[in-house]
């Protein structure tokens, strides 16, 4: 009894500052979707699940649930796949390597909105890659990337991997070199090599990084904000409108508090499922199931 | 790759609950309004005024309070200002704390404000007399302009500088191909023909915020086309004054410019700055805008390049007024909590005056909701904007989109596919008017009448 006691005195706080921070703001957000609320004055009517019904009817939200899911499926595997070759690059201890994983890291240090300034110039009808197009006799491949609904997204997505992958190399990097040596020296041995070796032996071991980077990922594309904000303001015709731009909308412009908050609590069970549904997926790690047959 | 932005809406319910909560507790005991008196009394006390903090910025308002702080020694005014202020002010409102006296800026939901009974109506003040003395401070204002802040008679909103939207060249570069501004649709076309074989593009917009060509284009010229009527019609929701004749014409004018290749190509990806910095850099010939273009881009502007105004060109055929005028106005306010709204009023009444209004318009280069305002040597890019506004003989003013924000997006999503060549004129006006229907069948959005 007493040693629960002792342990309950030291589990209290971060407790106790965990339900103040993260549970008790989500129940009062949870609150605060069932009501229909200017944000200009202390008056609200509460309308129970009216503002959840009017969501899932919402084809603007319906459409930027969707942009979340394309933007995770595009820019989500992109960032995968070049920041595990980012990794491999600059996993060897050659001076090559640690420049590379310096410059690889570059994006992160920058604020997302100077990213976002710098591919708005880059996307610019008249900017870097349209003028580099026509430099290399591409003259009919220029577009209006960003007010374009064929490309809007994909651009958004270009930015967001650009600056994303630093961090998912770093991390994939670190996974890497906690590959014991022995394993893939014996792979090796048996003949195992470049593909191969990847797919059998490096993928599978990165289990663990796998399962935290993708989870990190999905829920850094499903709140995806400041990107699409200031590149394309969710247009053209909410062709990039993401949850989180029409959030804001409905909060900020249309002064539509409870109903944003009902987005706000759309985002999150979104976010929530696809996490917990790649934390089941990659649920068994697939080295211990090997060593136990 | 934070994950605070996952919490942000929560942080914010959160924290507008707790300020809401607290302004249960505080007592408001402290409202005094002397407003009876024949003889008014002194004023005194804290009086605090926040505003927006744009392109003007806020050193005439802190100028105009130190002035009228001397003359009521009793008075302790704090002025302070925000290029976001309206952030700063909802919890406040929610709170029940707001200051006493404020210009929340264009982004602030003032319709909202009204609804919520957050604002004082205004008439009993304005029926007293002006700053000077002669006649009623009403009458000071221009009544075009002070029924923009109007809702069932009353006001609530009082104008200060007014705006006017409509297009722009540079005389030089006009000159210099002998080039002439367009009074009329035709002539417009004409005119882009020979602008587009010097290969310069004849019209950039902000394709980003298409409310510019809404504004520029194609309210004016229904408008132009159906009359004053026409707009109006569509500002009240009437079924079917989005799909008019008037409106579908207009926006088959955007259409074939677009599809004349008169449109910068590109524009509808473009930012207000960045297609405003390709007008200045004369890679387009004419931009449509409002007033503030120059005090906006004002160190983008190269050496040598003048801006002049001018008015959309009309439709020969249509019924419009041809002077009409397209106007906006940013308004100032005293909320309904504000603990010293006799002085606040005081205080805006002295900023009103003829001699403070013609000191805004030659300082900041505006013009101003003020009667006689405009008799000071106006600056240059003032002098076609005041000229229009004289000779108008309609005042006008795009409430829409203040009032009915979620369909101002629809129609300004509809009006980017239009111009992507995604859907036809036709399809266009069906959006917009579906949008309006959508508003009009909304009971929980309160309802407004162009006056």
């Amino acid at each position: 009894m007493k040693r629960a006691g002792f342990i309950a005195s030291f589990l209290a706080p971060a407790v106790l500052l965990y339900a103040a921070l993260v549970v008790y703001p989500l129940i009062q957000a949870l609150t605060f979707s069932t009501y229909q609320w200017r944000g200009v004055s202390a008056k609200r009517k509460f309308v129970g699940l009216e503002n959840f019904q009017t969501l899932a009817r919402d084809n603007d939200f319906i459409r930027s649930v969707t942009n979340n899911l394309g933007l995770l499926a595009g820019a989500g595997i992109v960032v995968v796949a070049v920041s595990l070759i980012v990794a491999h690059l600059t996993a060897g201890p050659g001076r090559s390597a640690k420049l590379l994983r310096g410059f690889s890291l570059v994006p992160q240090m920058v604020s997302l909105v100077a990213v976002a300034v710098l591919w708005q110039f880059i996307f610019n009808p008249e900017g870097l890659l349209n003028a580099t197009l026509r430099g290399i006799g591409l003259g009919t491949w220029t577009r209006t990337w960003l007010g374009d609904p064929r490309f809007a997204l994909g651009s958004v997505g270009v930015a967001f991997a650009w600056y994303a992958v630093g961090f998912y190399a770093l991390l994939f990097g670190a996974g890497l070199r906690n590959i014991p040596a022995e394993v893939t020296e014996a792979a090796a041995l048996d003949g195992s090599k470049g593909w191969h070796q990847f797919a059998n032996i490096t993928w599978p071991m990165l289990w663990s990084v796998k399962r935290t980077a993708i989870t990190y990922l999905v829920i850094n594309v499903m709140n995806t904000f400041a990107l699409v904000f200031l590149m394309t303001r969710g247009g053209p015709d909410r062709a990039s409108e993401v949850m989180l731009t029409y959030l804001y909308e409905q909060a900020f412009q249309n002064s539509k508090f409870g109903y944003a908050t009902a987005v706000a609590v759309g985002n999150f069970a979104v976010a929530m499922l696809l996490s917990l549904g790649i934390l089941f997926f990659l649920r068994k790690d697939p080295t211990s199931s090997r060593r136990s047959a | 790759m934070s994950l605070s932005g996952q919490f942000r809406p929560v942080w914010f319910a959160s924290l507008a609950l707790a300020t809401a909560l607290l302004a249960g507790c505080s007592s408001s005991s402290e409202k005094s309004t002397s407003a009876s008196a024949d003889k008014p009394a002194e004023l005194s006390g804290p009086l605090e005024v926040v505003a927006f903090k744009g392109g003007y910025g806020i050193d005439q308002y802190e100028k105009a309070a130190k002035e009228f702080g001397e003359k009521h020694p009793g008075l302790e005014i704090k002025v302070a200002g925000d290029p976001r202020v309206w952030e700063q002010l909802r919890p406040r409102l929610v709170a029940g704390n707001p200051p006493d006296l404020m210009f929340p800026g264009w982004d602030m939901d003032v319709w909202g404000l009204i609804e919520e009974e957050q604002l004082k109506p205004l008439d009993e003040a304005l029926d007293q007399p002006a700053a000077d003395g002669t006649g009623t401070w009403r009458d000071t204002f221009d009544p075009n302009v002070l029924k923009l802040g109007q809702k069932d008679g009353k006001t609530y909103l009082l104008p200060y500088y007014v705006m006017t939207y409509g297009w722009w060249h540079d005389p030089g570069l006009f000159a210099k191909n002998g080039w002439k501004v367009p009074a009329t649709y035709p002539e417009l076309l004409t005119l882009c023909e020979k602008i587009k074989a010097k290969g310069v593009a004849p019209i950039t917009y902000q394709g980003q915020y298409p409310y510019y060509m809404i504004e520029g284009m194609l309210l004016p010229w229904a408008a132009s086309i159906g009359g004053i009527a026409a707009v109006n019609a569509a500002q009240n929701l009437e079924p079917g004054a989005w799909k008019s004749p008037a409106m579908l014409q207009a926006a088959t004018m955007i259409d074939d410019l677009n599809k004349k290749g008169y449109l910068q190509a590109g524009a509808v990806g473009m930012s207000h700055t960045e297609s405003q910095t390709q007008f200045l850099n004369g890679k387009a010939a004419m931009i449509p805008c409002g007033s503030w273009l120059q005090s906006e881009m004002e160190k983008s502007i190269p050496k040598g390049v003048k801006l002049e105004f001018f008015l959309p060109p009309t439709v020969p055929s249509g019924v419009g007024d041809p002077t009409a005028v397209l106007i906006g106005v940013e308004p100032w306010m005293v909320p309904t909590d504000a603990k010293n709204p006799t002085a606040a009023i005081e205080l805006f009444r002295y900023m009103t005056s003829l001699p403070k209004a013609k000191e805004f318009t030659e300082t900041k280069g505006t013009l101003m909701a003020i009667k006689g305002s405009d008799e000071v040597k106006l600056p240059e890019v003032l002098v076609k904007p005041a000229a229009a506004m004289k000779s108008a003989n309609t005042l006008w003013s795009n409430q829409f989109r203040s009032w009915y924000k979620a369909a101002e997006k629809d129609i300004e999503g509809a009006l980017t596919s239009l111009l992507n060549g995604q859907i036809t004129p036709a399809e266009f006006t069906e959006r917009c008017e579906a949008a309006a229907e959508k508003t009009r069948n909304d009971k929980s959005i309160a309802k407004y009448k162009v006056s």
